[in-house]
């Protein structure tokens, strides 16, 4: 991220920052990429729900 | 298998064979949380608000000896102290701004503006999070400044620890009581996402006379998110249904129309793609469907419950029945106005009528208010029992 790696997208529904846009700033992933994978999947869907917490009363 | 777990297993088959229009053992019955419940207790509305535990030693209490299958509702909607962190604008609750024990109360305003939509549309999340939060949380209104990471720490941290206490307290009923959730997830009518919290009442219908094509684009970018965000609150359960509380489908608020054109196809999308995925949608109709129920019966079999608060109980059964779960009998009003003998005939009528070929639940027709007596809901589960036997 230190190197603006960030790139603009539109996340689909569901996700805040989709996995593959943050493998691509990962980049090659040295060890087992499903563990990092999943768990950033997990915590996204918990910022997603927040997020749209607050208009779905 | 303990004897609770043996329980649980009866009554979630009870309930899911119900759901899919089969005729169990008996007619499931639910029961109603709400906060009718705290004013039976010496406990005032601002702690069950404010302390989940002890709300949910209350509700242990409540319902630790009664029999009945599913349970439906809270004692609170919300956790003010989530409220409190981010300094949110949109809900008012007892203790710093009412006295202990008044119920919270809504704060409606056009927190998305009409010239917001196009932003909206583009990117929902995205809109949401950077200028929706702001707007409606004080301590956002300097986004990157201290008081803000504090306030957007606290409210994550807060959304994380109720949910999860929640989740505890619902697997704890199933082990304990041999409770089973009505629900399992949370969606929305789009129009109502849209309707209820961004635009507001006065706006969006404002909207549909002046900028009817905006209330169209953002109600469609609005139903991949409620379908998503229908199975993530769900967890990926699709063993029971997703609750959809609907508002401003409900007759007459919107013309034929305008219902036809701007509410149900978002809404039936939604309710679609949840089904593709396995999900079935508790349609919690409240208010009075009847005009809608022939366009409610386009949707897919067995790919809703329809709750039956002021519709045509009569009506919804003819068309809808053996296609959908039947959900309610019990009007609200009655669990507070009525007598133990009038809810116990209202129950006997709701049975013969409604449940007598399977496919239906017995429940209370809408949420269960502050008034209701006590001695009514437990008139109600106890000739649940007695007349619903098949």
């Amino acid at each position: 991220m230190a190197d603006n790696k960030i790139k603009s997208f539109i996340p689909e529904a569901g996700t805040c920052v989709p996995w593959k846009i943050k493998k691509e700033e990962f980049g090659k992933l040295a060890g087992n990429e499903e563990i990092v994978k999943n768990s950033w999947e997990m915590l996204d869907a918990l910022a997603y729900a927040f997020i749209w917490f607050w208009v779905q009363r | 298998m303990s004897d609770k777990e043996k329980l649980f297993q009866e009554r979630f088959k009870r309930y899911t064979v119900a759901l899919e229009c089969g005729k169990p053992d008996k007619v499931p019955v639910v029961f109603p949380l709400g906060e009718w419940v705290v004013k039976y207790t010496d406990a005032t509305l601002q702690e069950v608000y404010y302390n989940v535990d002890k709300s949910n030693e209350i509700i242990a209490r409540t319902i630790r000896d009664l029999d009945f299958d599913v349970m439906f509702g809270g004692l609170n909607l919300w956790w003010p102290p989530m409220f409190d962190g981010i300094g949110c604008k949109l809900y008012k609750f007892p203790g710093i701004y009412f006295e202990e024990n008044a119920g919270f109360q809504y704060v409606e305003e056009e927190y998305m503006k009409a010239e917001d939509y196009d932003e909206f549309i583009a990117n929902p999340t995205q809109w949401l999070a950077t200028k929706y939060l702001p707007r409606i949380c004080e301590e956002f209104a300097e986004p990157g400044s201290y008081r803000a990471i504090v306030a957007l720490i606290k409210g994550a941290a807060a959304f994380a620890m109720h949910n999860d206490k929640l989740a505890k307290a619902g697997e704890k009923w199933a082990k304990e009581y041999g409770i089973v959730s009505a629900i399992t997830g949370m969606t929305k009518a789009p129009f109502d996402t849209l309707g209820d919290a961004l635009r507001g009442t006065k706006g969006i219908l404002l909207d549909l006379r002046r900028r009817p094509d905006k209330v169209l684009a953002a109600c469609e970018a609005i139903v991949p998110h409620n379908i998503a965000y229908g199975m993530i609150t769900a967890a990926g359960d699709t063993s029971l249904p997703c609750f959809a509380p609907l508002h401003k489908g409900a007759y007459p608020f919107l013309s034929l129309e305008h219902w036809e054109k701007y509410y149900w196809p978002t809404l039936k999308a939604v309710i679609e793609g949840l089904w593709a995925l396995g999900k079935r949608t508790f349609f919690f109709a409240e208010g009075d469907w009847t005009p809608y129920l022939e366009k409610i019966a386009e949707l897919p079999d067995k790919s809703i419950v329809f709750c039956i608060d002021l519709t045509d109980a009569q009506k919804a059964k003819k068309i809808l029945e053996g296609r959908f779960c039947l959900y309610g009998g019990v009007p609200t009003t009655l669990l507070t106005y009525g007598t133990p003998e009038e809810v116990k005939d209202c129950v006997k009528r709701a049975i013969d009528e409604l449940g007598s070929d399977g496919g239906f639940v017995l429940a209370a027709g809408g949420v269960v208010m502050g008034d209701a007596k006590r001695e009514n809901i437990l008139a109600m589960i106890e000739a649940a029992r007695e007349y619903g036997v098949y």
